[in-house]
């Protein structure tokens, strides 16, 4: 256990996080609406120690009814449209919607019409938009912060 | 490497599926086309294709692995198994829970019902846990929240433009899934692999596993909340797939697998370069790993938990480390000649008891090799690679490749002019999740993400 958290402790430091600059926090809830798995790894990874979202205040929490921002990947298949619906009606608010990676974004390259449900942006109002096929962790971590401090989108 | 084709009459189907396991053939898949069934079967290096052109007796009572392959095609594509009873629904989600559910009763029984969607950044699937106390009785999947439709999605396109969508039924098993596509292709227009190319999507392949491997370590720490063994595997995870992306241009490898060749441009420089830093990253997985043996109350929660027992192992169709682990020595990479193995011998944990220790093992058992191969292939520059005239050209085509969680098989059925009019995926993770369920009963509700981590399934390639 103590090399691993001295492979640690050294990785941080050849990492050289920065401290955030500002305060504030935003609670995220991830939704699967059909992604190919991509996404989900690296929203994963974006907590690992290179990335650590966690410092800027940025974390996953387990129920919608915790959540200020759902974050949705996928094209959004037909069986996933209720579930994902009664994800955001759970949501207290003021409530966000972010299309994470461009399946979200509905980029309709991926998917029979008939196994879909219409797009993200025709379901819920999305406010945040985060392209990729798969995003990286650090565009994640930009956009989400940018919302957060009500800047411009990441370029 | 091409297969023996087989047309059947339905009503000799089943009597020819029983000769076919008689003669040592294993059962690789089962699918519609054409309104008819395909069955498709492995032994040593060669191929078979059984096809009747109408479904008619089920073979669930001799291949128990075809059961979701049957249940699949009932629900997608309108076919009936004689004999297959219940034949619950699996794709079709219209059904009451009664008819999906294994009925489960008694005093103190109740179930849990987990998901689509979970608390952690984890894919949609639904689990019905049927416990008394804390103790699972039965567990019942419901996948395909995630069905996309696929398959129909890539048909009508030419190979090229297919290839996008069958790699993006899973993100982690791309390259598997591409190469698995692009052999069937090959397969079907009589073009054979060079070694260069075979070279090409080996070390491909290799990385592929590579991630994987270290990520399902980091995913079994996190099921028993071992915080540092998460983030020293995450972190090792992290630096394969920045290597990833300074080799092909994406962390997941996605695009540089291509029908019919390769452009895939390693320099001697590069190749040398990524070498050293797959050196680092070894040196330290040995670490890391070493770590985790000697974390004792960590490795006492991997033992003797979700057995899947070498029978159920053979029975249910087991591919990929979890067959592995369980001591069923099969891997699709022994048996490769588009790809550059040669003597590859399958690396069995030191103790095949299909519990979540053999699982963890043997991913230990396997990173060495994995390490061993990169360098191997990594030691002499990659250059853009073509395929080569080697076999007749017909409409079908058949492939199975070892992706990280096992045996993916892909069958093709192509036009003249080169547009897909069937593709089949069945990959090691569909294999698989009936062999998970089947793990889970008798063990303590709080250890299904342990077993569920120690298995690393992919919702979106069974799904599709």
């Amino acid at each position: 256990m103590f090399v691993l958290l001295r492979q640690l402790q050294r990785l941080r430091r050849d990492a050289a996080l920065t401290a955030p600059p500002r305060r504030g926090s935003l609670a995220l809830r991830h939704v699967d609406a059909g992604s190919c798995n991509a996404c989900e790894h690296e929203l994963t990874a974006a907590a690992n120690p290179y990335y650590d979202l966690a410092r800027h205040g940025l974390n996953v929490v387990a129920s919608p009814r915790h959540a200020d921002v759902l974050l949705v990947t996928g094209p959004v298949t037909a069986r996933m449209r209720e579930p994902l619906l009664k994800a955001y009606e759970a949501m207290p608010e003021p409530r966000t919607v972010a299309a994470l990676g461009d399946c979200a974004m509905g980029c309709g390259v991926l998917g029979d019409a008939a196994a879909l449900a219409p797009p993200l942006d025709e379901l819920l109002p999305v406010a945040i938009r985060i392209p990729g096929c798969p995003p990286a962790p650090d565009v994640i971590a930009a956009h989400l912060l940018a919302h957060l401090h009500g800047e411009p989108p990441a370029a | 490497m091409s297969f023996a084709r087989r047309d059947v009459a339905p009503a000799a189907w089943r009597a020819e599926v029983s000769d076919a396991l008689a003669d040592g053939w294993r059962f690789a898949g089962l699918w519609a086309e054409d309104a008819g069934l395909r069955a498709a079967f492995a032994r040593h290096g060669e191929r078979l294709l059984l096809a009747a052109p109408a479904a008619r007796d089920s073979i669930v009572d001799l291949v128990p692995a075809a059961a979701w392959d049957e249940r699949e095609a009932h629900d997608l594509h309108g076919l009936a198994f004689a004999g297959h009873e219940p034949l619950r629904a699996l794709v079709d989600h219209g059904a009451p829970t009664p008819e999906w559910t294994v009925p489960v009763e008694g005093r103190d029984v109740f179930q849990v019902a987990v998901g689509p969607i979970h608390a952690g950044v984890i894919e949609s699937g639904h689990f019905r846990f049927h416990v008394v106390g804390e103790r699972v009785l039965h567990l019942d999947l419901r996948l395909f929240y995630k069905h996309r439709g696929l398959e129909r999605a890539a048909q009508g396109r030419p190979v090229a433009e297919a290839l996008p969508v069958v790699q993006r039924a899973c993100g982690a098993d791309a390259v598997a899934n591409a190469i698995a596509f692009a052999h069937a292709c090959e397969d079907a227009t009589g073009q054979a692999a060079t070694p260069a190319l075979a070279r090409a999507r080996t070390l491909l392949a290799e990385l592929e596993r590579l991630y994987n491997h270290l990520n399902d370590l980091s995913a079994i720490c996190a099921g028993v909340g071992f915080a540092p063994g998460t983030m020293a595997f995450a972190g090792l995870k992290e630096r394969a797939m920045r290597l990833n992306a300074t080799l092909t241009g994406h962390r997941f490898l996605f695009g540089a697998v291509r029908v019919g060749g390769s452009d895939l441009a390693i320099p001697a420089a590069a190749a040398a370069e990524a070498r050293s830093v797959l050196g680092e990253l070894r040196d330290e997985t040995r670490r890391a790993w070493r770590e985790l043996q000697f974390a004792g109350s960590v490795q006492e929660r991997f033992d003797g938990v979700g057995v899947l027992e070498l029978e159920d192992a053979r029975r249910l169709g087991a591919v990929g480390p979890a067959a592995r682990a369980a001591g069923v020595a099969i891997d699709a990479r022994t048996d490769a000649p588009r790809l550059a193995y040669r003597d590859l011998v399958p690396a069995l944990p030191p103790r095949a008891d299909g519990d979540v220790a053999a699982r963890v093992e043997v991913r230990g058992a396997e990173l060495p090799v994995v390490f061993d191969l990169l360098d191997e292939l990594l030691a002499e520059p990659l250059e853009p690679a073509a395929t080569e005239p080697g076999g007749p050209a017909r409409r079908d085509g058949l492939a199975l490749v070892e992706s990280p969680r096992g045996q993916t098989l892909c069958a093709v059925a192509l036009r003249e002019d080169g547009v897909v009019e069937r593709v089949h995926l069945r990959t090691g993770s569909y294999a698989n999740w009936p062999a998970l369920a089947q793990t889970v009963p008798g063990n303590l509700l709080p250890d299904f993400p342990l077993i569920n981590k120690s298995f690393e399934l992919c919702y979106a390639c069974a799904d599709r």
